[in-house]
């Protein structure tokens, strides 16, 4: 059809913002005065040397940052980077407002998914998360929802993401203890990916690393941060801020608070390797002050992660993002309410990674049965946040005149056409009451258990095609570990 | 600190509240036009006498077989003559809810045939207890605004007045402003006439409306005789009126959303008009279900994304246009409170109250709007209330910016025991039912699941809560009434 239109402006997808223009930044100038007048202690001396002499003032472990060393870090951040999967099948983008879903790391504890009992996380749960986010369609990356508890201590996080890698060709974001291990899960990427060179054109993982709020670097979160750096491999350099606890009880304080914090790990990597990807953000939620718990399903997170991605966006960074977690022990209605509201908040923010789907308990247990809920929603979120098309055809007045007043529209090309992109539940039940109650009145949590053990037990996941010769480098890689590890330990002993 | 006396930053437009957009202006305009077009080349087909007249009397063409085309000139004409804003007020006349652009009110709904009994969880017949318990449940609640029918009273005296025995039982038990709907403009009629003798006439209700009315029509643009009867009364007597368009998407209306909401503006608008001619200036609440109809079973799904699209979008639409707003939220197409109906109800309260919609109804209806749940109504009050937190934005001033206590505190410190953390921690949410134990406590208390300790709240609150009673000597002129419109029914 031939266009008459001119000036117009439509939106694409659905728009949501929590601050002005202005108050990012008086935000931005909040993180630009903390780390030049406020500073951090940074537990790392070589950063502190590689600081000092770009001109920063460092007393001690006391480390305060001047705004050029953080605008030239800025000027050289990348505005896209590309994560490919392992067989080469998909790519990831890592750019402003591109929205990927995933699990979090790291609970020491998890829901088994058969008898629904809390239990040590175990090594073969790293491999079913890994397949169960394979199989879910609005999943779109992969973190573990445990810490091992059944391999050697120190290799827990080698082992999660040999595990993992595996058995997902969603790309990962990996974790670790210390610089050794962080090369271990760097090797065992390389040996995927099939060599150095390729892994450096286009890395399979992202890897994840903490510092500690308020404004604080232990030696380990900096040290990982930079080897990252010189190898290019994408990272997270994020804190979980607490509200009330470790930064102020007021949102704007607590927006500053995690800025500068991040803005740390960006200054170094930009530093030692100018162009590699830092993503910032994090968990950033408030003390919960009648329990004492952090809380992960306070409408709080959902509010202050939208305007950390905002942040973000306003600095040119990417956003590491948190919803689908929940304060309840249990799968329930909390865990439905807390997981959809920060659902669909860091959906329509337009964050990158939105991490911890399927956290139970403030984040000490895992639930792939809250995960698999929690793709269900997305899928729900996602309809509302791509919004609406308006054109000639889909206004559809010429269909709407046919058919008249009180017209039919069923079996109409037009409807042929249109019904199909409608959205498909495949857990929300939409029957009537009686066909529900012929059926055994399952609620949503039945049927949740039911599709999360149909996954385990019927989903391949792509472990059949990884290479013989890279599964037993991958071996060789944990087999050296342990050794190494066992040297480490003697020499502790000692 | 610096003095901070003759410092001043200028030129800082903030986000009062969360801003969020569904359509541009330009695709509203478009929605828009497109809705003009159908009332002038397809319009709308109307049976009611009266209304026949009006439109035959003016510049829009009545056809032999009754179909009515609207020009687009009497459409703007008649939208010039919508008040912009309208108070509902309770019958105590202290609880009030604002009918105003970006201004947002919640209430129960509606009309649900079916209830589960409380004491032996049997699905059952709703009745006058029911819809008792409900108001009660909705005086009490915080976040719910307005009452409107839970249940149908199944045990009237007759099911053409059931109407006037849901507003008994509603204005009995609740101070907060009613929706109410009706069987008929008689039934209408004699729910005015209540509410004129609890406010003390009708200009005063004129002034000073108890009730919003909701009108519901289910056929697109062929609004019934009974739909006419109650808007042509609830005009002459300037009851705020709820229109609510309901269709199907590849069913009764286009399956696409766009051409659902060209549909459902073409029967609002037509709507308009029709009020216009037959007085100016009626407050019109302007709403409309477009979702997924299953065709074999015909019920609407309450629960499905499209719904909270569309309605969100259709307030942008009335917002623009300069009208009141309206929408079903907190409502499940499932059968029980569980995580779907949590789910469900989240997303539609979260976007209905982000575009702003000013009446949000069927607050706490599950089965897809088959059964009234008490239980749900409760939930979604506290869903209410998370939302309503991320709503409100985040201010961003010296004081909540604390760059000065985060250098006083600085690296590797604790904001716990600061005061700043005690002045403002009282600004979070705090949940009721909600529970953030950890697991250890949460495990001695019973390890108990959110409806584990969802119901004994419901049950608490039914059983302590009293409402303001209501004087008795218009209780019983009340009970003439509807006592007089029993008897001409049978």
């Amino acid at each position: 059809m031939m266009s008459t239109q001119t000036n117009q402006t439509v939106n694409q997808t659905a728009r949501f913002s929590i601050l002005s223009q202005d108050q990012k930044q008086r935000i931005f100038e909040g993180m630009i005065e903390t780390l030049r007048n406020t500073g951090v202690h940074l537990h790392h001396e070589e950063a502190r040397k590689l600081l000092k002499e770009h001109g920063a003032l460092v007393d001690g472990v006391a480390v305060k940052i001047p705004q050029n060393l953080v605008m030239d870090a800025l000027a050289t951040v990348p505005p896209v980077t590309i994560v490919q999967s392992w067989d080469g099948s998909k790519k990831t983008l890592i750019e402003k407002n591109q929205v990927l879903f995933g699990p979090g790391p790291t609970p020491p504890n998890f829901t088994d998914p058969h008898t629904l009992e809390r239990r040590k996380y175990v090594r073969a749960d790293a491999a079913m998360v890994a397949r169960i986010c394979q199989a879910l369609p609005n999943i779109g990356f992969v973190q573990s929802l445990g810490t091992i508890s059944d391999v050697t201590v120190s290799l827990a996080d080698v082992y999660e993401f040999a595990e993992m890698i595996q058995n997902t060709t969603k790309p990962i974001l990996s974790w670790s203890y210390t610089r050794d291990t962080c090369r271990d899960i760097h090797q065992i990427a390389i040996a995927v990916a099939g060599g150095e060179e390729a892994f450096r054109q286009c890395p399979n993982y992202v890897f994840y690393g903490e510092p500690i709020s308020p404004l604080l670097s232990d030696f380990h979160a900096m040290d990982k941060a930079m080897y990252c750096a010189k190898h290019g491999i994408p990272q997270v350099y994020t804190p979980c801020c607490i509200g009330g606890g470790t930064v102020p009880a007021t949102h704007a304080g607590q927006l500053v608070c995690a800025l500068s914090e991040s803005m740390l790990g960006v200054v170094v990597a930009q530093l030692i390797n100018p162009g590699t990807c830092v993503i910032m953000g994090g968990v950033q939620s408030i003390m919960d002050m009648q329990y004492s718990v952090y809380a992960y399903g306070a409408p709080e997170l959902s509010l202050l992660s939208a305007a950390l991605t905002e942040m973000a966006q306003y600095v040119g960074l990417p956003m590491f993002s948190t919803a689908g977690c929940t304060d309840t022990k249990t799968l329930d209605p909390q865990g439905a309410i807390e997981a959809a509201t920060s659902v669909h908040s860091a959906m329509l923010s337009g964050a990158n990674f939105i991490h911890d789907v399927g956290y139970f308990e403030s984040g000490m247990t895992g639930s792939v049965l809250q995960l698999v809920m929690a793709d269900e929603q997305i899928g729900m979120s996602h309809v509302v946040a791509k919004g609406i098309e308006v054109n000639e055809e889909t206004m559809a007045v010429e269909e709407i005149c046919n058919a008249g007043p009180g017209g039919n529209y069923f079996d109409t090309d037009h409807t042929k056409k249109f019904a199909a992109s409608l959205w498909q539940p495949t857990l929300m039940d939409r029957q009537s009451y009686e066909d529900w109650a012929a059926q055994g009145k399952k609620t949503m949590k039945d049927r949740v258990i039911e599709k999360t053990r149909d996954i385990i037990a019927n989903f391949e996941g792509p472990i059949s095609k990884v290479p013989e010769d890279t599964k037993k480098k991958i071996a060789d890689i944990l087999q050296a570990a342990e050794i190494r590890e066992a040297k480490k330990a003697e020499a502790e002993n000692k | 600190m610096l003095e901070k006396t003759m410092l001043i930053k200028m030129n800082q437009q903030v986000h009062g509240t969360t801003m969020f957009q569904i359509l541009t202006e330009d695709q509203i305009e478009r929605i828009y036009f497109a809705a003009l077009d159908v009332l002038e080349i397809s319009g709308a087909r109307i049976f009611h006498k009266e209304a026949l007249e009006l439109f035959a009397s003016s510049d829009a063409m009545v056809t032999e077989t009754n179909r009515v085309r609207i020009p687009t000139s009497m459409v703007e004409q008649a939208l010039g003559s919508c008040p912009s804003k309208s108070n509902l007020t309770g019958r105590n006349g202290k609880r009030s809810v604002k009918l105003q652009k970006n201004e947002v009110a919640f209430g129960s709904g509606a009309d649900a045939p079916f209830v589960y009994d409380r004491k032996t969880g049997e699905r059952r017949k709703s009745t006058f207890a029911d819809v008792e318990a409900a108001a009660k449940i909705v005086d009490y609640l915080p976040r719910l605004d307005f009452c409107m029918s839970h249940g149908l009273v199944s045990d009237a005296p007759n099911s053409k007045t059931y109407d006037r025995h849901q507003f008994l039982a509603m204005v009995k038990n609740s101070t907060k402003p009613l929706v109410v709907t009706s069987v008929d403009g008689d039934g209408l009629k004699d729910q005015w006439e209540m509410a004129c003798l609890i406010r003390g006439g009708e200009k005063e209700f004129r002034l000073s409306p108890l009730f919003a009315t909701y009108i519901m029509s289910d056929s697109p643009l062929m609004s019934n005789n009974e739909i006419v009867d109650k808007l042509l009364f609830a005009t002459e007597k300037g009851i705020p009126t709820i229109f609510s368009p309901c269709s199907g998407l590849g069913v009764n209306a286009p399956a696409t959303i766009a051409g659902g909401l060209v549909q459902t503006l073409a029967d609002a608008l037509l709507t308009v008009v029709l009020c216009y001619l037959k007085k100016p200036g009626l407050p019109l609440i302007l709403g409309g279900v477009q979702t997924i109809m299953d065709k074999d079973i015909e019920t609407l799904s309450y629960g499905s994304p499209e719904l909270h699209l569309a309605s969100a979008a259709s307030t942008e639409i009335y917002k623009w246009l300069g009208l009141l707003s309206s929408s079903s939220g907190g409502c499940t197409d499932s059968k029980v409170v569980d995580e779907q109906a949590a789910s469900e109800s989240v997303m539609s309260i979260y976007n209905n109250f982000m575009a702003g919609t000013n009446l949000i109804h069927h607050v706490g209806c599950i089965d897809s709007g088959l059964n009234g749940s008490l239980s749900s109504l409760v939930m979604c009050d506290e869903i209410i209330g998370m939302i309503k937190q991320i709503g409100k934005g985040i201010q961003v001033t010296d004081e909540s910016l604390a760059l000065d206590i985060l250098k006083e505190v600085g690296p590797g410190g604790e904001f716990l025991s600061h005061d700043h953390t005690y002045d403002h921690w009282k600004e979070w949410f705090r949940p009721t039912i909600i529970d953030r134990s950890n697991f250890e406590t949460w495990t001695e208390n019973g390890s108990k699941n959110y409806t584990d300790r969802l119901e004994p709240e419901v049950d608490r609150i039914l059983e302590s809560h009293e409402p303001e009673p209501l004087d008795e000597n218009i209780i019983q002129e009340m009970k003439k009434i509807i006592n007089l419109a029993d008897k001409k029914e049978v």
